[in-house]
């Protein structure tokens, strides 16, 4: 047996990860957290005085901070749900025989190596109201076109079906490494015993995904609270602020308003929701799990 | 996993971890280096891209070559915005360029906050720069605590453009191809049913949705005609919602066939001939001029209510604040801003109305099509409410043009103008953080 090198070695090793995280991650967010305490200003005007929960109370009395804090738990309703769900469904048919694996697993991987600002391209493009190819088709069959991005009823939906389009590959990936993991005994055991495909799906496949779909939510649930790109890009929020994400309301208060002082007390509040929500998530799944 | 050894491991953490202070040390020197060669010039940024940038380069060139010893390094931003985040951290960051573009509209927010430094009106006499040359509409705005802390360059208003061909067909030109008055909003709204029985496959057109201000540009060209109240100096907004709600209902109206059209569609459905008429900002000029050629008319927003008024901003060239300034680099902006203004009757080129008055009243100017025939707007200009959140590129313009889009899309107008009035307060609320 060699001799245990000295502790510090360890810590040696993780030090360049540790000067970024500390420079990058920790200082910012103790920054942030004591700008939520003042009413700094991105124009450096007036210096920035300590104001106590001045803005936390503000925040919690802004009727903005909560539209937009609903409208990101529908999108994350709205795209969690089938993220989730068709991710399963794809991976499923893909393993359980499509020919040409390969084909699908790139075909559907394809669209998340995409940068945002070419998602923002492709499906602008499609739900143009006038000239888009939606609209279009829709037109062949004697419909009406529908405003995709700018009638308030369809607007939150259209963002999540090109989050769907855009992301759902990832999920996909995850969900066919998990299925590939299976142990064939397992089905072989079930097969003997006399299971049709459908009991095996049911009592074997699913049982066994189980940990993978708790993984699954979790991240998506992240991800779509994290929402502001494509919806930056396609509607700015709009119509009428039914689609602007609680990120946007920070940033526009902080850099386009200028107050980052309250900016940075709605991120703290949006922080602790999103703890909140996770502790929720983990305790949920975790007992499923005994 | 051949490929992977330890020592390979080894040596990738260690290029790692120097690729990352290299980085680090790279930002950090970048603005030194900077700030050392860029010594002599005169530091200006603006936000002109496309045939406008071009433009200004040429202009610029100009100057400097009638200039001995000026040098300019420009920096294009792009516009929207993150142009004000930016010019605003530069100012604070104690960076600021030497001169910059700012919107007119935008001075409320920046000269209270001491983020601007005031202009040197004799100095600019010296360079050939009158105050009395230049529009007074803006100039009036362009005072805080009556000191000078822009010098307006154009003007650029919402106006209307049309097919000369359509609209003489459908009689809405008069005899020298002027657009008909308009006596009011229902007399108008005959004379466009005239214009789509007449020919074209849609009425006028009008590009809106989900844009962050053009919704506002119409609506506060038609609320200024008006005349009514909409005072934001209080505490509490003071708009006279009836008109306001009477106004909106009138824009739907007008703009019936581009409910929800976005303005590249718009664009799109003006210069391919489907629309004859479009509401639009002068500066997409180049665009329509491109397919349309000679028949491309243009005049400012028609009166529809009792008193002409037309939404409109100005790019004006502003100082940043500078703790010590050198008095000699700022001798050299004032000369610089001096004779890039003065070229107006060049700038007039893209589209904008020069602010440089004997630009505007030259014979030179007056052969310009379509300019010259829209150059009216500029008596008739409506400025953003001067208050330190409006103006282009604002949060508020995006509020209020995304509480009217629905109402053009034909939902309920008294919503929309209750949607208004309470972000407005929201608004008023909020300390002025400048």
């Amino acid at each position: 047996m060699t001799p245990r090198p000295p502790r510090t070695t360890g810590w040696l090793f993780a030090t360049p990860f540790l000067v970024f995280f500390g420079l990058f991650l920790v200082v910012p967010l103790g920054i942030g957290l004591w700008m939520s305490f003042t009413d700094a200003s991105l124009t450096g005007a007036g210096g920035s005085t300590f104001v106590g929960l001045d803005n936390f109370t503000e925040a919690l009395g802004d009727g903005q901070v909560w539209q937009t804090l609903g409208n990101t738990v529908w999108f994350t309703v709205l795209s969690t749900v089938p993220l989730v769900a068709l991710a399963l469904v794809m991976a499923l048919l893909v393993y359980t025989g499509m020919p040409g694996q390969w084909l699908w697993r790139l075909s559907f991987f394809a669209s998340h190596l995409l940068p945002v600002a070419v998602v923002y391209q492709i499906w602008n493009m499609l739900y143009q109201p006038d000239r888009g190819m939606l609209n279009g088709l829709l037109d062949l069959v004697g419909i009406d076109g529908i405003g995709w991005l700018t009638d308030e009823k369809y607007a939150m939906w259209s963002l999540a079906l090109v989050t769907l389009w855009w992301t759902v590959g990832f999920n996909f990936l995850l969900y066919l490494a998990a299925l590939q993991a299976i142990p064939d005994h397992l089905y072989e055991a079930a097969a003997l015993d006399g299971a049709g495909a459908w009991r095996r799906l049911w009592s074997v496949t699913l049982p066994q995904l189980r940990r993978t779909t708790g993984l699954i939510t979790v991240l998506q649930v992240m991800a779509s609270l994290k929402v502001f790109d494509q919806i930056y890009l396609l509607t700015r929020g709009g119509p009428d602020g039914t689609t602007r994400p609680i990120l946007e309301y920070i940033y526009d208060t902080g850099f386009t308003n200028y107050r980052l002082g309250y900016a940075s007390a709605i991120s703290y509040v949006f922080f602790g929701v999103i703890i909140i929500l996770s502790l929720a998530q983990l305790k949920i799944f975790s007992r499923r799990e005994d | 996993m051949t490929g992977l050894t330890r020592r390979g491991l080894l040596r990738g953490a260690v290029y790692g971890a120097g690729a990352a202070a290299t980085a680090s040390a790279l930002s950090g020197c970048g603005s030194i280096a900077g700030s050392v060669t860029s010594a002599d010039e005169i530091r200006y940024w603006n936000l002109f891209t496309g045939p406008d940038g071009d433009l200004m380069k040429q202009l610029t060139r100009n100057v400097e070559k009638r200039t001995e010893g000026l040098k300019v390094r420009t920096t294009v931003l792009e516009w929207g915005p993150p142009y004000y985040t930016k010019l605003a951290m530069a100012s604070a960051g104690g960076r600021s360029p030497d001169v910059a573009i700012m919107h007119l509209t935008r001075l409320a927010g920046y000269a209270p906050g001491g983020l601007l430094d005031p202009w040197d009106m004799d100095l600019l006499a010296e360079f050939g720069l009158k105050q009395n040359d230049l529009n007074a509409t803006l100039v009036k705005r362009s005072l805080y605590q009556g000191a000078p802390y822009a010098i307006p360059l154009d003007t650029h208003p919402f106006v209307v453009f049309f097919d000369r061909d359509v609209l003489d067909k459908a009689g809405l030109l008069d005899g020298e191809g002027r657009l008909v008055p308009f006596e009011s909003p229902r007399h108008a709204l005959e004379l466009m049913d005239k214009l789509r029985r007449s020919g074209g496959k849609l009425g006028p057109v009008f590009g809106h949705s989900n844009d962050p201000a053009m919704s506002w540009r119409m609506f506060w060209s038609l609320f200024s005609q008006t005349g009514a109240t909409f005072d934001l100096t209080g505490e509490r907004a003071e708009i006279d919602e009836d008109t306001a709600v009477e106004v909106v209902r009138f824009m739907a109206e007008l703009a019936r066939d581009s409910r929800t059209m976005d303005v590249q569609t718009a664009i799109a459905a003006f210069a391919g001939g489907r629309s004859p008429m479009i509401f639009s900002g002068e500066w997409d000029m180049a665009t329509y001029q491109s397919t349309l050629k000679d028949r491309l008319g243009g005049a400012p927003i028609p009166t529809f209510y009792d008193r002409p008024a037309g939404a409109a901003d100005s790019h004006a060239l502003v100082l940043p604040h500078q703790d010590n300034p050198d008095p000699e680099r700022r001798r050299r902006t004032h000369q610089f801003v001096a004779g890039l203004v003065r070229s107006g009757l060049q700038w007039a080129a893209a589209g904008h109305i020069p602010a440089y008055t004997p630009a505007v009243s030259s014979a030179a100017y007056a052969k310009l099509r379509p300019q010259s025939e829209y150059a009216g707007a500029a008596k008739q200009l409506a400025l953003d409410p001067p208050v330190w959140f409006a103006g282009s590129g604002s949060d508020f313009q995006t509020r209020m043009s995304q509480a009217l889009d629905p109402a053009i899309g034909g939902s309920s107008p008294a919503k929309a103008v209750r949607t208004m009035v309470s972000q407005i307060n929201t608004l008023l609320a909020q300390p002025n953080p400048a």
